[in-house]
């Protein structure tokens, strides 16, 4: 059949990385060379079993080889914690619409992210770094539930020397070591940050904690057009054909699955 | 365009010719009801192109129930497809024809499996010459007429059918019989408009507790956010049939499996009122109660589906009606939704 969307294209696992006990990184190797933007997605696919959505974490300007952090929720995730480096994979897109970075500059960017979230906004941290200098700056704000749960630990440090780069952690329940915020990710949401007239918000994570954190963001002070979420929901075609992820007259597919805030606000609880 | 007479015999000459090259489903009569059924030369003395729509909707000629659509890493393979004929689709179902060619062929992607069939298909209209129970298509929009989307439409009258053109595929048609057709005289076009205005009654009648005082994407968005839903859809058993049997709703599910190289992947009609349908990994469920997804299933046919494509997906074939196992009718909800909103509305 031409022109087949349902087809992937193999992939092999290069290397598997641990970064907490329910996250790994998979860094694969696909047969062709894939070009994704920031904010887009990819559907993998663990042969004969099934596929699920994800945001590749890599940096975009890669395109030989493509890294997704999966944490373990599900039946397909769970299968891809157990997969070893040589075995094979299937990849459909990249589907979506990316973050419109170029209309970032000049601005500050406040990220902001709970658990696996950090993941597509690795992504985007690795494109913002190639503008570095058309931004005014870049805060980090990064919730995880314990110490233990962090992704990123080595590269974080490092990210942080970036200039006009700020990073503050926090986890909902520390351990003795634990020496930062202990709290949920909206108490180290604070005023003065970023100046929110000139400011955008990125929130990715959990469903609840976006819920809370578009909240804050908001009684700081920023404008509905200037929250950007990531919605991803069940998603099975990617294409926008088979009506699963639909979010009100939207498709996450296709019109997401980043949406600002002021597009569906209006969506009875669009979590 | 230009329309002809062809008389009932001739017609069944022309079906004859059909079958020898072509799969051909049109409506025969059965216990009562028209039913969509495989013609051959056994069953073609039953077809039935008057009364109105078949039981069941013709969308699996096009949009298969289910079928394989990747074995993954292998040489992409070339599917054949049989030309297919369409006989008798009515006013209703070629709204719904409308909407699956949005759907699988809009966009950017397109759904290959979808458009090969529809490109090796010919669609043949007919006229309602009467209506269920359930039919209410003038109240979506439609009519008991082809209007769209055929190739070639008829009207049954008398002895015979007037036929009118749709489409240059059509009209190759007739060039290439036209032994078998004539020029349609004024008195048989005459005769044509005075059916549809009978049909249009009966309609009119069959439906005259149902008037609406707003349109009914206004209704359904105004009480996008009323907990009277989960009233409304209280005789709602989860069957699915109303997705299942619906001509316009299109949704399915990729489901892959051992075999081909690395694995297969089918593609499956699926349903939104089903439990697990936006159900993701880790359990959580935005539509995990019944009634939103009922109210889902409602907006999406005449609130999102009004904002996405500019009109509505419900085509008023009442078939939903027909097929509910906690006997649901879409009109009721309609009156109720309306009684919901505020009389002021109405100058809106």
């Amino acid at each position: 059949m031409k022109n087949n969307p349902y087809r992937p294209i193999k992939a092999r696992i290069e290397k598997v990385i641990i970064e907490t006990p329910t996250i790994k990184t998979l860094v694969l190797r696909p047969d062709e060379t894939i070009s994704f933007l920031a904010g887009q997605f990819m559907q993998v696919t663990v042969p004969g079993m099934g596929e699920a959505p994800f945001t590749p974490s890599s940096d975009p300007k890669i395109t030989k080889t493509i890294e997704f952090t999966i944490m373990k929720s599900g039946s397909v995730t769970g299968k891809l914690h157990q997969m070893r480096e040589g075995e094979e994979l299937g990849l459909r897109g990249p589907y979506g619409k990316p973050y419109p970075i170029n209309t970032f500059y000049g601005k500050e960017i406040y990220l902001v992210g709970g658990g696996v979230g950090l993941a597509p906004l690795r992504a985007l941290l690795f494109a913002l770094f190639h503008e570095l200098e058309y931004l005014k700056k870049i805060e980090v704000r990064f919730g995880s539930r314990t110490p233990q749960d962090i992704a990123y630990q080595q590269a974080l440090p490092q990210w942080a020397k970036k200039k006009n780069l700020n990073i503050r952690l926090t986890v909902d329940v520390g351990d003795p070591e634990w020496k930062g915020n202990v709290g949920l990710v909206t108490t180290i949401l604070q005023e003065g940050d970023v100046n929110v007239k000139n400011a955008v918000a990125i929130v990715c994570g959990p469903p609840i904690m976006m819920k809370f954190v578009t909240a804050r963001l908001l009684s700081l002070g920023f404008a509905d057009e200037d929250i950007y979420l990531s919605m991803e929901k069940n998603m099975s075609c990617g294409i926008g054909k088979c009506f699963h992820c639909n979010l009100g007259k939207y498709f996450c597919c296709q019109d997401g699955p980043v949406f600002t805030w002021d597009k569906i606000k209006d969506i009875p609880d669009p979590w | 365009m230009k329309q002809y007479f062809i008389s009932g015999s001739n017609f069944e000459k022309l079906v004859e010719k059909f079958l020898e090259s072509s799969k051909v489903f049109a409506p025969v009569k059965y216990a009562e009801k028209n039913r969509l059924s495989e013609i051959d030369s056994h069953n073609l003395s039953a077809m039935n192109l008057a009364g109105f729509r078949t039981v069941e909707p013709f969308k699996s000629c096009f949009f298969s129930i289910s079928e394989s659509v990747s074995d993954y890493f292998g040489k992409e393979k070339k599917k054949a497809f049989d030309k297919l004929i369409i006989l008798g689709a009515r006013g209703c179902d070629l709204e719904a024809l409308e909407v699956e060619d949005r759907v699988f062929g809009e966009g950017e992607y397109q759904d290959p499996f979808y458009l090969e069939r529809r490109e090796s298909s010919l669609i043949i209209g007919a006229d309602c010459t009467g209506c269920g129970s359930s039919c209410f298509c003038t109240l979506v929009g439609g009519e008991p007429y082809p209007t769209k989307k055929f190739d070639l439409s008829l009207a049954p009258i008398d002895n015979g059918f007037v036929v009118e053109v749709g489409s240059e595929k059509g009209a190759k048609l007739v060039e290439a019989n036209n032994k078998w057709f004539s020029a349609a005289t004024d008195s048989l076009l005459n005769l044509k408009e005075k059916m549809r205005e009978i049909t249009l009654k009966l309609l009119e009648e069959a439906n005259h507790n149902f008037r609406y005082r707003i349109k009914l994407d206004e209704s359904h968005h105004r009480n996008l956010e009323n907990a009277v839903w989960k009233t409304l859809t209280k005789d709602c058993v989860e069957c699915s049939s109303c997705n299942f049997i619906c001509p316009s709703c299109t949704c399915f599910l990729l489901v892959d499996q051992k075999g081909g190289e690395g694995g297969e992947r089918h593609k499956l009609w699926d349903a939104c009122l089903k439990n697990a349908y936006q159900k993701v990994a880790g359990g959580a469920n935005p539509r995990g109660k019944l009634y939103q997804r009922l109210q889902n299933r409602y907006q999406c046919k005449f609130d999102y589906s009004y904002q996405r494509l500019g009109r509505y997906t419900c085509v008023g074939c009442g078939r939903c009606i027909d097929g509910c196992a906690g006997n649901i009718d879409m009109r009721k909800i309609f009156g109720e939704l309306e009684k919901q909103v505020p009389l002021t509305a109405k100058l809106v």
